[in-house]
């Protein structure tokens, strides 16, 4: 009979009970139960944390993200009658605070954008009788301007806004300068009236084409000369005929390396002269712009002067640039179209500092374009009664001015953050500026406005996919067949060593890897890179000879070595044939590939950098061995030793008791542990940012760089502008870090769950 | 079957008249440096069943497994002595232990189908042997499930996972798939000890069938067991094997005090 039984309950008093009282085991009763409680909720609470904290990471993410999606938007601010009833030119300065208007008469007006007073009119010195017969407009940061005149002259001016803080206040000055002097320029020596004119600074100079009434095409350069003794400034005039002039003119533009130059003719058609030498200057081609039976209504350049964008009778845009063909000449190729217009354009207003354009058309529809993502981010009628013939953009895109048919001036504030990507931009092919052809690039800035910003995720996402894949090359053989040699057949003493050592490698800082990986290891590949295949090759030949041959060693030998130690025997042999390769290198490389391997590689057209995926295979491979090395040993030692021994009791060896029936059964714990590893290798940063190269190209190649996306946010993340495009993509780049190792993992982990589901009641 | 006639042939059994299976000289197993089995002297007769019993921790699983050498597996396990199947030395050298397990089968305490179907678990001895002719296997695993007395049971479920069976079919599995690769003696580490009831008297009544075939040695801790299925029985205690006589004359008259205090309960 138990002695406490009976105490509580109550009868036989005399068999004293050990157990304390009733009343503190009540108190104890309450005690733990708080605790329970207190760990329930304490847990709830960490758990729905962790949650909570992921979700914010996620919500954050796309908060960035988001905006670059958007389209644009405009809002009406202030209306104001027109100073100027039909202007030739109309330009707002950079805060919206003043604006230009040109008239056919030779008058500028500045005045003030917000209300319409004017502010400083300007007459242009004409000759007498002789009457503005066409205007041009140089590249718009330039400001400069040039009026035709009807009897062969030209005048050229400039127009900057001055910036002053008098008493902490903004005040902007228009200034107005004559670069080729205030009096016109004779240009036409016939004095014909210039009836179309296209003006352009260049590094050379000042380039003047024009177009007379007698059908001829000239061609005119000014260069400044500074007399070297007495500093004085002279202009130094060349002037050339262009062969083939059209019949008509409706715009000529230059381009800013004044090389190239596009006319185009009232029937639709951009004729493209090659000027690189002006005496020698060629006419290339004729290019139909529009659709059969439409006319072009508008020409204009990008920011930069390399794309044209036509816009055609029919409403109609698209863009064109110079592509060289195999021969080495240029062709002006059709690239892309923008959405279509219901009615002629009337005018193409492109943005100062990025890609895109604002396009107006008869009907009074105002369009945002953006030329390299090739997106439309408003097409919509600018007012119910507006019907602009007008538009100046503000260099900084926040505002607008659209003068209206009926005489005013409609101030509009614009909001188009990030027009410079779309989600198909990203991930398929884009024609970029200057390329022969479409393609994948990731090169998201420059120093310079004229940059066209290239952010294809292909190339990274695809450099992180290479990398990863070359890294499990090489981690996943070397370390499942480490955790099955150490699980099932290693000693367990030489387990308990070698286990805890290579889970220390796992503590190894990545940066220590990378450093050596990009500093000694690239290097050292680069120089004797013969050895390093040849040891892939008969490193495992030796082992298995090694193997071999240790079966006919002496008894007493392996006796003395013990069971599940021989492993140790193959250690001075991997040191002794890593020696001899790398001796034997330049040996190999002499018998073989004349000298070197490096150089034949490149001879025969496979490219070869420094820095590879074979050098992030093995650093990367070192890296992950131990995430997939102890998850995987963990599994297979956990198979139980009575289904090894069921297997091993039917006759079977131990190797295939391994294969059939270890293996199978520690299979999901081996997925995981693979799956494991790769998610490490799509995330790990420090060794890909310091071994790739950071090249971001298209290929699986085994001997080029790559870049992968969580290097690219490294490199690029600190530089960028907060809130910026580039900003907003590369937080898009982590969200896809993000999806991949999102995909991977519930992938894995669902295969994981099937196959424990196969494998359970163990 | 009657436990009157199994009575009836024990009465005739003697060891004298028997062909002799495995014979055990001079056995000396060690643990390290514990003396685990103690100068062991055994024959055990063929297609008999040979009864193992004795407390726990006296060596007679240990013994059982001298017979396909599963002690190999551990380390510190080093042994003496000769045990001679047919004639041969197992432990000889150039003895191929995978081809003795061949011969040796054994059925454990803990049912162990692997995680494989019902069909494959029995086949995988012979898949093990290079058997890969489906039509070879089909008759093998039939005969084996039948052999066990599981066919009825599973012809109709072969490809589902064994683990779907209860814990008395799953037992008949692996002693299936111990006897699919014709095994000429089979060794049972007390194998319906995890078992209810009827289980147990499923077995036994397997025991009883298979003898006509094979030599079986059995290790159970039921006396009761001990006395209905098997023909002799080997008393160990402590390392030592005590007494080894006809099943019927250890349980009616011992020799030996020890067995007689142990058959009648007084320890153990």
């Amino acid at each position: 009979m138990q002695p406490n039984q009976a105490s509580s309950a109550g009868v036989q008093s005399d068999i004293q009970s050990l157990l304390p009282s009733g009343e503190r085991r009540a108190r104890l009763r309450r005690w733990r139960s708080l605790k329970d409680q207190m760990s329930r909720y304490g847990i709830a609470f960490a758990g729905i944390s962790v949650v909570l904290a992921f979700t914010t990471i996620f919500v954050y993410l796309f908060s960035e993200v988001g905006p670059i999606f958007s389209s644009a938007s405009v809002e009406q601010q202030q209306s104001y009658q027109s100073p100027e009833q039909q202007p030739v030119f109309a330009n707002l300065e950079r805060y919206g605070e003043v604006g230009l208007l040109a008239n056919k008469a030779g008058e500028l007006q500045f005045f003030n954008a917000q209300t319409g007073e004017l502010r400083q009119k300007l007459q242009l010195a004409l000759p007498e009788g002789a009457s503005i017969t066409s205007f041009s407009r140089g590249e718009p940061r330039s400001g400069i301007i040039a009026f035709g005149l009807s009897n062969g002259q030209v005048l050229v001016v400039k127009h900057e806004y001055n910036l002053s803080y008098p008493n902490d206040k903004r005040l902007i000055s228009p200034v107005v300068t004559y670069p080729l002097g205030e009096t016109p320029l004779q240009l036409d020596a016939k004095q014909q009236a210039i009836l179309a004119l296209a003006v352009q600074e260049g590094p050379s100079g000042t380039a003047i084409t024009a177009f007379t009434a007698d059908g001829r095409l000239s061609y005119n350069l000014f260069e400044a000369k500074t007399e070297f003794l007495t500093g004085e400034t002279t202009l130094e005039r060349s002037e050339y005929q262009l062969p083939d002039a059209p019949k008509t003119v409706l715009k000529m533009l230059v381009d800013t390396t004044l090389q190239n130059l596009f006319v185009a003719d009232t029937q639709g058609n951009i004729h493209y002269y090659d000027i690189r030498d002006p005496a020698t200057a060629r006419y290339v081609e004729a290019i139909s712009a529009v659709k059969a039976g439409q006319t072009l209504t508008a020409l204009e350049f990008l920011v930069g002067s390399v794309s044209l964008i036509a816009g055609g009778s029919d409403g109609s845009l698209s863009q064109w640039f110079l592509v060289r063909d195999e021969h080495n000449n240029f062709h002006l190729k059709h690239i892309r179209d923008f959405d279509q217009h219901p009615a002629a354009i009337v005018q193409i207003e492109p943005e100062y500092s990025r890609k895109g354009f604002m396009a107006i058309d008869a009907k009074g529809y105002l369009g945002i374009h953006y030329g390299t993502s090739a997106r439309t981010l408003l097409l919509e009628p600018l007012g119910e009664q507006l019907q602009p013939e007008r538009i100046a953009i503000s260099p900084i895109n926040q505002s607008f001015l659209a003068l209206d048919k009926n005489g005013t001036v409609q101030h509009f504030a614009l909001e188009n953050a990030h027009p410079e990507v779309s989600w198909k931009a990203m991930w398929n092919e884009v024609w970029y500026e200057g390329r022969a052809e479409k393609d994948y690039i990731w090169q998201a800035s420059s120093g310079s406005d004229e940059f066209e910003a290239k952010m294809s995720l292909v190339p990274l996402a695809s450099g992180t996919l290479k990398a990863a894949f070359f890294a499990m090359l090489f981690a996943t053989p070397l370390a499942l067949m480490g955790a099955l040699y150490t699980a099932y057949f290693m000693a367990p003493a030489l387990r308990g060593k070698v286990k805890p050592t290579i889970e220390v490698m796992e503590a190894l800082p990545t940066v220590i890897l990378g450093f050596l990986a990009g500093l000694w290891l690239a290097p050292f590949i680069e120089s004797y890179l013969s050895a390093v295949f040849s040891i892939l090759l008969l490193l495992p030949l030796m082992m298995i000879a090694t193997a071999y041959l240790w079966r006919y060693a002496p008894e007493k030998l392996r006796f003395a070595l013990g069971h599940g130690w021989e492993v140790v025997v193959l250690i001075p042999v991997i040191i002794l044939l890593i020696y001899l390769c790398v001796q034997a290198s330049p040996v190999i490389d002499q018998w073989f590939f004349a000298g070197n391997l490096r150089q034949w590689l490149t001879d025969n057209g496979i490219t070869y950098d420094q820095r590879n995926a074979l050098v992030v295979g093995i650093a990367m491979g070192f890296a992950v061995i131990p995430n997939i090395f102890s998850i995987a040993e963990d599994a297979i030692y956990n198979v139980p030793k009575h289904l090894t021994q069921g297997s091993l009791a039917l006759g079977a060896t131990p190797w295939q008791t391994m294969m059939n029936v270890v293996l199978p059964t520690a299979s999901p714990g081996v997925f995981a542990a693979v799956m494991v590893g790769f998610g490490r290798a799509v995330g790990e940063t420090m060794i890909v940012l310091m071994a790739t190269g950071n090249s971001p190209i298209v290929n699986f190649n085994l001997f080029e760089g790559m870049r992968t996306l969580s290097a690219n946010i490294a490199v690029e993340l600190p530089e960028t502008a907060v809130g910026s495009t580039h900003f907003r993509v590369l937080f898009l780049a982590a969200l896809v870090l993000l999806v991949f190792t999102f995909i991977f993992n519930t992938v894995a982990e669902l295969i994981r769950q099937r196959l424990r589901q196969r494998f359970s009641n163990l | 079957m009657t436990q009157q006639q199994m009575i009836l042939n024990d009465a005739e059994l003697n060891l004298a008249n028997e062909k002799i299976k495995l014979e055990v000289n001079d056995l000396r197993l060690y643990y390290g440096d514990s003396l685990a089995l103690k100068n062991i002297n055994l024959r055990i007769p063929e297609k008999r069943v040979t009864a193992f019993i004795g407390p726990s921790g006296c060596g007679k699983s240990t013994l059982l497994r001298c017979f396909n050498r599963m002690n190999d597996l551990v380390d510190i396990c080093r042994i003496e002595g000769k045990i001679l199947m047919d004639g041969q030395n197992i432990y000889d050298k150039k003895v191929d232990v995978a081809e003795l397990r061949r011969q040796v089968g054994m059925v454990f305490q803990k049912p162990n189908p692997f995680p494989k179907t019902i069909y494959e678990n029995v086949a995988y001895g012979l898949r093990l042997q290079g058997v890969k002719d489906r039509r070879v296997l089909d008759e093998v695993v039939e005969t084996s499930l039948k052999g066990a007395a599981l066919w009825n049971e599973v012809k109709d479920r072969l490809h589902d996972n064994a683990f779907g069976l209860s814990g008395g079919q799953q037992q008949r599995l692996v002693i299936a798939r111990a006897i699919a690769i014709e095994p000429e003696v089979l060794l049972l580490d007390e194998p319906a000890s995890a078992l209810d009831p009827i289980s147990t008297l499923k077995i036994e009544e397997l025991i009883y069938e298979l003898k006509d075939k094979y030599t079986i040695v059995i290790v159970t801790h039921n006396m009761q067991q001990a006395a209905r299925v098997s023909d002799y029985t080997a008393f160990m205690y402590m390392g030592d094997l005590i007494e080894f006589d006809a099943t019927n004359k250890m349980f009616t008259n011992p020799s030996q005090q020890q067995t007689e205090d142990y058959i009648t309960g007084r320890f153990g």
